[in-house]
């Protein structure tokens, strides 16, 4: 995508693109902070069908809606280490891994040292799941120990 | 604004030893002053509500205020006159002040690169109709100048308003209307000094070299605020409100007074010290000073009204409607011109011409130079009426943009753009 940037003299800088889908955005940011955001007519390429004035606060919210998608992208891979303590969220696959499987099938902590700390499932957290319990597709499945017994854990949870 | 609680010396302390006389009549005309500015300024609130109401700028109504009261008006304004009067000055001071702050050094320089053909067409098509009419109605070259600036200079306060109202800041036609703009108020910082020379009444020679003492000056004072911005800036810094304002405008008055001392003309004195802020100073004045500037503003627009007969308006009104109709014209084919040349498409080459029309507090400005000067009896009233005109209709021309036909010459001579974009 490519931006192009054109200053107003006494108003700011204006940014416009256009969407891949075709609709011509542009963005005004503003000296005093305040950004526009406004939608350019298809059929009179030079003005705007509607424009949304912004106070600062408001576009750093907007922003983070936007943005939205990839800080979730990124929080999954996140992985936090706390001197040799790795706590990590791990996806279930479709299949394969221990996706149908219960817990105790996979022998996590006897094989790694790493044990599954909860379960969530949908908008549901499952703390401290049975042996008994089993994954589903999706499940987001919180595992601690040190760096490798996690890296381990993960290769058996997903196959 | 604790601390300020103390009474004021004259009004309230006991004056011992003076003659009774003298305090009553030093008080009724305190008096009367306070009371006749008070009833300036209410009758300024409502028609600048009125003006909000019905959709028009200010300006044109603060003038016809000004028309209705002092000499032969409705409502006389003798007491309060003083005050008017220096409320004036200091309402063109802030008026320029504002406007160098709202231009970085930055935006002169790419306006100056981008937009000086633009300008000169500019210059040409609408101060040449305001410059031939002021020869035809004979009122001699330097009168003639003087109106030539009046048709020539659009509203940037005006303008850059109504085009945040209107929501066409993202515009394709916005950044030339806004260059256009910028290229004006340079040509203006030249033209001033300039006129103040000529109103001096110099011979040739002694002008040409005066003139050249004052671009000199401006030059010098650009080349300080392109270089020490910063020093100038830090000079008046302070996280105290009260303290900046103090600053700020004590720094204005100073140069606005050392720049009519030396001819160049106190409105150009401000404007130069305008660009040379930056930084958080200029940001905080930009939130600080809007209010001051609207109030003393105002003021200068009814202080120009009031010294105009209103039925000196009588005789000018032809000459003023010939010179708006010529000049609307001239003007939206200028900003169609320059919004054609950067590849903006008829419809908006159109808005980009119709925002340009609308004159106002510049005009007034130009022409209050020469009433100050006394060059021509007929220039303030043929400016208030002209102005008068073209703020309004200009405001109504520029609302109605996307309503009004395109003319058939914009989209005739459109060189094909293929895609929209």
């Amino acid at each position: 995508m490519e931006i192009f940037e054109t200053p107003l003299p006494g108003v700011g800088v204006r940014y416009e693109f256009t969407a891949e889908g075709g609709d011509h955005v542009g963005v005004i940011v503003r000296r005093d902070g305040k950004r526009d955001i406004a939608l350019y007519d298809r059929l009179d390429p030079d003005s705007c069908k509607g424009t949304v004035e912004l106070s600062e606060s408001d576009a750093g919210k907007v922003a983070e809606l936007l943005g939205g998608t990839q800080i979730t992208a990124r929080l999954d891979e996140l992985k936090h280490t706390v001197e040799g303590l790795a706590i990590e969220w791990i996806t279930m696959p479709e299949s394969g891994g221990l996706t149908g499987k219960r817990i105790a099938d996979g022998q996590i902590r006897t094989h790694t040292s790493a044990s599954v700390v909860a379960v969530i499932r949908g908008e549901r957290a499952i703390p401290g799941p049975e042996p008994s319990f089993t994954f589903e597709t999706g499940d987001t499945v919180l595992i601690m120990g040190s760096d490798d017994a996690v890296d381990r854990a993960r290769a058996i949870l997903t196959g | 604004m604790a601390g300020w609680g103390a009474p004021f010396p004259g009004t309230f302390l006991p004056l011992r030893g003076v003659p009774d006389a003298v305090v009553g009549s030093a008080h009724s005309d305190a008096a009367a002053v306070l009371i006749q500015l008070g009833l300036v300024f209410l009758v300024l609130a409502v028609l600048g509500r009125v003006a909000a109401r019905i959709g028009i700028p200010s300006v044109p109504l603060y003038l016809l205020a000004g028309l209705l009261m002092g000499a032969g008006g409705f409502i006389p304004v003798s007491a309060g006159e003083e005050f008017l009067e220096v409320g004036a000055q200091i309402g063109v001071v802030l008026l320029l002040l504002l406007l160098g702050l709202e231009y970085t050094p930055e935006d002169l320089k790419v306006g100056l690169r981008t937009t000086w053909k633009a300008g000169i067409v500019d210059a040409i098509a609408n101060g040449g109709p305001g410059f031939a009419m002021g020869l035809i109605l004979g009122w001699g070259v330097t009168a003639a100048l003087l109106l030539a600036g009046v048709t020539y200079i659009s509203s940037s306060g005006i303008v850059a308003r109504l085009l945040d109202d209107f929501d066409r800041l993202a515009n394709r036609e916005t950044p030339t209307v806004l260059s256009l703009l910028v290229m004006e108020d340079i040509v203006m910082a030249l033209y001033l000094p300039l006129m103040a020379v000529l109103l001096v009444g110099a011979s040739v020679a002694q002008g040409a070299i005066a003139a050249a003492i004052a671009i000199g000056v401006v030059a010098t004072a650009l080349f300080i605020s392109f270089r020490f911005s910063n020093h100038v800036s830090r000079l008046v810094q302070s996280h105290s409100r009260e303290l900046l304002l103090l600053g700020v405008l004590g720094l204005a008055f100073l140069v606005a007074g050392l720049a009519e001392a030396v001819q160049v003309s106190a409105a150009v004195g401000a404007f130069l010290l305008g660009l040379t802020l930056s930084g958080q100073v200029a940001d905080q004045v930009r939130a600080l000073l809007p209010p001051l500037r609207d109030v003393f503003g105002g003021i200068f627009f009814v202080f120009f009204g009031i010294a105009i007969d209103p039925r000196d308006l009588v005789p000018v009104a032809i000459p003023a409607l010939i010179l708006a109709v010529i000049t609307a014209v001239t003007k939206v084919g200028t900003g169609a011109w320059a919004a054609r040349r950067v590849g903006v498409g008829p419809k908006g080459q159109w808005r980009a011409g119709l925002s340009l029309v609308p004159r106002g507090e510049f005009s007034i400005v130009i022409a209050g130079l020469g009433v100050a000067a006394g060059t021509n009896a007929q220039l303030g009233a043929l400016a208030a009426a002209y102005v008068l005109m073209l703020a309004v209709s200009g405001s109504l021309l520029m609302r109605y943009a996307n309503q009004l036909p395109v003319p058939r010459m914009l989209t005739a001579r459109d060189p094909g753009r293929g895609t929209p974009y």
